[in-house]
C-alpha cells in the first residue's frame, strides 16, 4: 500500500514532501506535506506541522494538522495541536488537546 | 524495477523513501534505509544505505555500508564499505576501508581507504580507472598512499607541489623513514605494502 516507510529507529529533522502515502514508525520533526495519506503508527512520534490529504494517527503528534479530506485519531494516539479538516474522527481512548475546525471550504 | 522484495504490510524493520518523496534536513537511524526518492541534507545511519536507481541523495552521508545505484552528490563516510553499482553515479569523496566501483559506474571525487594518511593527491588518477572489485583494486591504491612518505623527504622523482605542502603540514606524523633512492621505488613499494597490510589486520 504505502511506498514510503520511516522505520522505528529513524529520526528525521527537517522537511518531508511528496505525492505518495507515508508511514511513520519513527520520529519526524519539522514539517510534512503530502498529497496523499499519512499514517503515524503507534511507535511513531511526529513533532511537525502536517499538511496532507488524509492522516491516521495511532502514535504521538505535536503540531498543527491540516488535511484536505480526513483526520482520524485512533484509540491510543496522543495529539497536541490544532486540527483542520472537513472530516475529523476521534476514537474512544484517543487523547487530544487543541482546536478542531471542520469548516473547511476545500472540497 | 525494485530489486528488493516488495512489502505487503507496513510492519518490519525497513525504511523506504518512496520515489516521490523529498526529505530535506537531517536523517538519523539504526536500520537499513532504501532511498527511491530524494534526500537532502545530512544522513547518519548505523546500518546500510541503499540508493536505488531512482534515488537521489544530496547529503553528507555517514553509514556503515552504502550501495549506490542512483545518484549521490556529497561525501560518504562508511565504516565498512561503499559500493557504486553499474548504474551508480556519484560526485564527492568516499572515505571507507572498502570501496567497490564496478564497470559502468560514474564517480568523481577522492577515495580514501583509511590508514591515517591524509588523502594523497596521487590517488585521484588511480581511483578513476578502477573497474575491478575492491580486492583487486586495493593494491592499485596502496602504493599511491605509500608513495607519500617517500615524497616527503623530496626523494620522489616528480613530486607535485601539493605533496610538499602536505609534508610540511604533518612533519611529525611518523618518524621519518630513511628515504629510499628514487630508482628502486618498486622494491620500496613492495616493502611498504607488506607493512601496511600487517598494520591493518
Amino acid at each position: 500500500m504505502a511506498n514510503t516507510i520511516i522505520g522505528s529507529s529513524i529520526v528525521i529533522d527537517g522537511e518531508i514532501s511528496g505525492d505518495e502515502d507515508l508511514v511513520i514508525q519513527g520520529t519526524v520533526k519539522g514539517k510534512i506535506s503530502l498529497k496523499e495519506s499519512l499514517f503515524v503508527e503507534a511507535s511513531g512520534v511526529v513533532e511537525a506541522d502536517i499538511e496532507v490529504q488524509n492522516v491516521d494517527i495511532a502514535g504521538r503528534v505535536t503540531g498543527n494538522i491540516a488535511a484536505t479530506d480526513k483526520v482520524e485519531l485512533k484509540a491510543d494516539c496522543r495529539v497536541v495541536g490544532d486540527v483542520r479538516a472537513p472530516r475529523i474522527l476521534i476514537a474512544d481512548g484517543a487523547s487530544f488537546k487543541g482546536n478542531v475546525d471542520m469548516d473547511v471550504k476545500e472540497r | 524495477m525494485a530489486a528488493t522484495k516488495e512489502f505487503s504490510s507496513t510492519g518490519g524493520d525497513a525504511t523506504v523513501i518512496g520515489p516521490s518523496i523529498l526529505i530535506s534536513g537531517k536523517l538519523t537511524g539504526d536500520e537499513d534505509l532504501t532511498v527511491r526518492g530524494r534526500v537532502e541534507g545530512e544522513l547518519n545511519l548505523s546500518k546500510t544505505l541503499i540508493v536505488e536507481t531512482s534515488g537521489i541523495v544530496k547529503a553528507n552521508v555517514s553509514v556503515r555500508n552504502a550501495i549506490v545505484s542512483g545518484v549521490v552528490v556529497g561525501n560518504i563516510t562508511a565504516s565498512e564499505s561503499v559500493e557504486l553499482t553499474r548504474e551508480g553515479r556519484m560526485v564527492g569523496d568516499i572515505n571507507s576501508p572498502r570501496v567497490i566501483i564496478v564497470d559502468g559506474a560514474s564517480f568523481r571525487g577522492h577515495v580514501d581507504m583509511g590508514n591515517a594518511e591524509p588523502r594523497p593527491q596521487s590517488e585521484r588518477p588511480a581511483a578513476r580507472p578502477v573497474v575491478r572489485p575492491a580486492t583487486t583494486s586495493r593494491p592499485a591504491t596502496v602504493p599511491a598512499r605509500a608513495a607519500i612518505p617517500v615524497a616527503r623527504p623530496a626523494a620522489k622523482p616528480q613530486p607535485p607541489p601539493i605533496a610538499k605542502v602536505e609534508a610540511a603540514a604533518k612533519p611529525e606524523n611518523k618518524p621519518a623513514p630513511p628515504p629510499p633512492p628514487p630508482q628502486p621505488v618498486l622494491v620500496g613499494e613492495a616493502g611498504k605494502k607488506k607493512v601496511l597490510v600487517k598494520k591493518k589486520k
